[in-house]
């Protein structure tokens, strides 16, 4: 099995250090966010520009070079909801060291993401959605059906397409957790891989008890098969617990000083 | 298989009727990838898919049995490319290259060699198992004679014979004895079938390359004969192994099922009467998906080594290789040389005795059946124990046999040394060194 | 219907370390697929091959490999002659005299030696100890302070003195650092990291996973190089992407099959040619296991593996 996934979730333009220094192109903060991200482990960076409807082409090919040329080609997820962005991004985009991912497409109106990373040859997260939160699982799998046709039709290989369940936040929702997690088994199960953002469930939680919600979280989701997620790798916690998982499961050869790599 | 679950729903009518129970097909299917349904439950299903469907759920690679009576071989049935990820099944096996352009003093010389390699290795029996017959294209009646000598030998057989109606006339004599008709390629298949066919014997299949092998194998199936190996030697080492390894990992890993039988790699043609380089090649190919590996001959140089790794690459990952348990002389040792035990590993077996024969001192070198396991594991196991040590003295008659009271134990289980003595009574028991290298200088500098 | 190849091509690939200077420099590693599948993608560097000379001489060995090195006195006599064979790609020599339960030979004699071959030849080194901890620590960085400049490789740093040969052979003195780990893979991993954590660039390490003769527990090394490589190229495992030097005469011609006289084992034929076929058929289960380096002694088998390796390659 390949080593679980992780994607730094950081450089959002929903914070307002990092919305400044878009608006500005001014890279510090941007590239202090990516370094504190790849060095506590991450294996892609999320680069959500924001909706970017006026500068969203130049502003993602800015944002992608930037990161690539002062972090050896670090694959990056793009994010936001300009397709045009998007595009524009993956045209300067170095895949050395993985696929970019397009973050993301669902079964309602986004659904073109598909055919958008499909035609690009890149991978794509695909939200298990319509509009808003599934009602149940049944739910679920007809939106994943419909997702993955869509994307065989265009030629995508199923593993090209990252399946989102949907965490919830358990502050609101507690009652569903145990369904988003039997999502993740069935969609395991068919062979299919997985994500999602994992910080969603212990949203509105004090800050002392995110990180031990989110550990527990990634780790029973890991066992029913979840292949990556996008989290905030700076929570230490939560990343020791992925590597501990990754040893577990074989996803990584142990060493003495596995947490230290 | 990663995509079980999606290549049973590609199959599937996609309507979610929910007729079998389950909320969508992609449910459905994905309980069936996990046995946990039948297919049957879907009422929508046509038989022919059922059909498909069974045959992708049994292994990808056959096991393809060859050669009668003790010469029965079976090959292939293999399920991993790596022995660390499971287990390999079935071992390879080589073949000794006769031809009838040969005069019968080397056929006779060879035969020779061939019976003269013939021994036992850690209980199993080490020779060389075929004999490969190539047709030079100068009658009929010569290969005859060549396959009948060749009976005498009592080895399985490879008949390398193109032509079908020498074919016939060769296995008229030896069909009983199974031999691989190694002979079928893109343009005498059709005759070829029908003479392995009617003679029951496993048809060996050639191509230009792979991709008319596979076209020659896909219509060899269609003609309803899936008892094939296929002999992937190319026109150059390089190709060969491509050859191997693609036929190999095709089958294994993309589930390509025509291409999942045994192969035969046929060194004499690659490196005719270079025998180091056979012995290189070899061993490559014991590695690296050869079922059977033709050779010019097999000296003794060439099969220590090379069965020594196919033994080990070979054995089972959860089972360690054992020795027999018993008493085992060296350095001509008598009843007077002192004894040294260790346990029945045949990894430690090998190492100590190694470093006992270096030593030059005679030693009666005592192997105590400890279930296969390392000193300290067998230990750790109670599997080496005073007690265990103390039965296996009383069944294998020790102090009955040996008159020396000497009875050196591993360094590593020194806390032993007193029970051993109260177990023992009249031996006089000396803690050995922790480790093998240091056997020569313990045993040079000590007196028994 | 064509039968198409699906390549089975990594996003990771092993490093490229390079071993000496000048004209006889070579690399090793760079590949991104499994040993000789040059189906999947061309291999970048071959597989190189090393002559293993003892500083013991050579009064033990088989007929062929005494009179190859006929009128040769010393070990930089040796080593020029070595440099000679057809196939050989670099020198490994081996101070097996230093042990101290042998002959002792002192650190400063070990480094006469050193600088005595490094003037007679120009080919890449490499310098293997005599299994004492304590002593080769201090041989390696001797010799690695005395051939600055060489880019020699000193084979090996293990769990007991990485500190000690990583520092100096790799830090303080820029040399190429071998970690030693006999066949246990996660201790490969550990070493790995231990050493680049001192500061050695992982472009300067190789592993040595250890060896066996084949028919003597070669399945634990094919199971540790198979695993190092799977590791390494399909989940990306940066610290076991170096490249594997792999001594095998060491090995080889220790065992009973290339040990026994002729006399006491009359039906297994000449003592050499078992021996040379025991380090042929060790030495290429090695590089089909995934070793990017042998180093082997008899001038036979250093012949036809170099031949093996020009053919698959």
């Amino acid at each position: 099995m390949a080593k679980f996934i992780t994607i730094g979730e950081r450089i959002h333009c929903i914070s307002p250090v990092i919305r400044e220094a878009m608006n500005t192109q001014n890279p510090e903060p941007i590239l202090k966010r990516a370094k504190e991200q790849i060095d506590a482990g991450a294996t892609y960076l999320d680069v959500n520009i924001g909706p970017a409807e006026s500068n969203g082409v130049e502003l993602m090919q800015w944002a992608v070079k930037l990161l690539q040329e002062n972090f050896d080609n670090v694959p990056l997820a793009l994010d936001t909801a300009n397709r045009k962005a998007i595009e524009a991004g993956i045209q300067v985009y170095n895949r050395a060291k993985g696929k970019p991912i397009v973050n993301s497409a669902d079964a309602g109106d986004r659904i073109e993401n598909i055919d958008l990373a499909a035609a690009n040859d890149a991978i794509v997260i695909a939200l298990c959605s319509k509009a808003g939160v599934p009602a149940d699982n049944d739910e679920r799998m007809a939106y994943c059906q419909e997702l993955l046709e869509r994307g065989m039709e265009h030629g995508m290989e199923p593993t090209d397409m990252l399946f989102d369940p949907l965490f919830l936040v358990i502050k609101g929702m507690q009652d569903k957790q145990m369904d988003v997690l039997e999502a993740i088994k069935m969609l395991t199960d068919m062979g299919l891989r997985t994500t999602g953002g994992l910080s969603n469930v212990s949203n509105g939680m004090p800050k002392h008890i995110r990180p031990i919600m989110d550990s527990a979280m990634v780790a029973m989701a890991m066992m029913n098969g979840l292949s990556s997620a996008i989290v905030n790798p700076c929570d230490l916690r939560l990343m020791e617990t992925i590597k501990s998982f990754d040893i577990i499961k074989d996803n990584d050869l142990y060493a003495d000083s596995y947490l230290e790599i | 298989m990663a995509l079980k679950g999606l290549d049973i729903f590609k199959l599937t009518p996609k309507t979610n009727c929910k007729e079998c129970g389950n909320p969508t097909c992609m449910a459905f299917a994905m309980k069936v990838a996990q046995g946990a349904i039948p297919l049957e439950k879907c009422p929508h299903m046509g038989a022919d898919v059922i059909a498909k469907l069974s045959e992708a759920t049994a292994p990808p690679m056959k096991v393809i049995e060859v050669g009668a009576g003790n010469n029965a071989h079976k090959l292939g049935g293999e399920t991993v490319l790596f022995r660390h990820e499971k287990t390999l099944v079935n071992k390879n096996l080589f073949a000794t290259k006769l031809c009838s352009c040969m005069d019968d003093a080397k056929i006779d010389e060879l035969l020779a060699g061939v019976k003269h390699v013939d021994y036992e290795r850690i209980g199993e029996r080490m020779y060389c198992e075929f004999l490969s017959l190539d047709y030079a294209d100068n009658g009929v009646d010569k290969y005859v004679a060549l396959v009948k000598k060749a009976m005498e030998a009592d080895r399985a057989l490879i008949l390398n014979v193109e032509c079908p109606e020498c074919a016939k006339a060769a296995l008229e004599v030896c069909k009983d004895a199974k031999p691989i008709l190694n002979g079928a390629n893109a343009s005498n298949y059709e005759e070829m079938n029908k003479v392995a066919t009617e003679a029951g014997v496993v048809l060996g299949v050639k191509g230009a390359n792979l991709s008319e092998l596979f076209d020659t194998v896909t219509a060899l199936e269609a003609a309803g004969n899936k008892n094939l190996i296929l002999d992937v030697t190319g026109a150059t080492i390089k190709e060969t192994f491509a050859n191997a390894v693609q036929v190999r990992r095709s089958c294994l890993k993309e589930n390509n099922r025509t291409f999942g039988y045994p192969s035969i790699v046929n060194l004499t043609k690659l490196c005719a009467g270079d025998e180091r380089m056979q012995s290189a090649l070899a061993s490559v190919f014991t590695l690296k998906y050869g079922s059977i590996i033709v050779m010019d001959s097999m000296s003794y140089a060439q099969a220590l080594p090379l069965y020594g790794l196919r033994q080990n690459i070979f054995t089972d990952p959860q089972k360690p290789m054992k020795v027999a348990p018993g008493i085992y002389p060296m350095n001509g040792a008598d009843e007077n040389a002192p004894c040294m035990i260790t346990v029945d590993f045949a990894l430690t077996y090998f190492v100590v005795s190694g470093e006992v024969e270096r030593s030059q001192k005679p030693i009666n070198f005592l192997i105590t059946d400890a279930g296969g396991y390392s000193v300290l594991t067998a230990w750790a196991a109670g599997k080496l124990s005073a007690s265990s040590i103390a039965k296996f003295f009383e069944e294998q008659d020790i102090a009955g046999k040996i008159k020396n009271r000497t009875l050196i134990i591993p360094g590593k289980v020194a806390v032993l040394k007193g029970e051993i003595e109260d177990k023992l009574p009249g031996w006089n028991i000396v803690v050995g060194t922790n480790e093998a290298i240091q056997i020569p200088k313990f045993l040079k500098d000590a007196n028994f | 219907m064509p039968f198409t190849n699906k390549p089975q091509v990594f996003n990771a690939k092993i490093n490229t370390v390079e071993l000496g200077v000048g004209d006889k420099k070579i690399a090793i590693g760079g590949e991104n697929v499994l040993p000789f599948y040059t189906f999947d993608a061309p291999i970048e560097n071959l597989p190189k091959i090393g002559v293993e000379i003892s500083d013991a001489g050579v009064e033990n060995e088989v007929e062929g490999i005494k009179a190859f090195y006929e009128g040769c006195n010393t070990v930089a006599e040796r080593a020029k002659k070595a440099a000679t064979m057809p196939g050989a790609d670099f020198l490994a020599i081996r101070f097996e005299s230093a042990d101290p339960n042998g002959e002792n030979t002192s650190v400063e004699d070990c480094v006469k030696v050193a600088k005595e071959v490094a003037e007679a030849t120009d080919m890449p080194l490499v310098f293997m100890g005599c299994k004492n901890v304590e002593k080769d620590a201090q041989i390696f960085t001797a010799v690695a302070d005395a051939l600055q400049g060489k880019n020699i490789l000193v084979l090996s740093a293990r769990e007991e003195d990485y500190k000690t040969v990583a520092a100096s052979a790799g830090l303080a003195y820029g040399q190429k650092v071998g970690a030693e780990s006999a066949v246990d893979i996660n201790l490969a991993k550990q070493l790995n990291v231990l050493i680049t954590q001192l500061g050695v660039a992982s472009a300067n390490v190789v592993m040595n996973l250890g060896s066996a003769a084949a028919g003597y527990g070669y399945e634990y090394v094919a199971s540790t190089m198979d695993r190092v490589k799977a590791a390494a190229l399909s989940q990306n495992d940066a610290m076991l992407q170096m490249p594997v030097v792999t001594p095998v005469s060491t090995e080889t011609w220790s065992v009973k099959e290339s040990m026994a006289s002729e006399e006491d084992m009359p039906e297994w034929g000449s003592r050499e040619t078992r021996g040379v076929d025991m380090e042929v058929v060790t030495a290429a289960a090695c590089l089909a296991s995934g070793s990017n380096a042998v180093i082997l002694r008899h001038p036979q088998s250093v012949e036809t593996i170099s031949k093996l390796i020009k053919e698959l390659a």
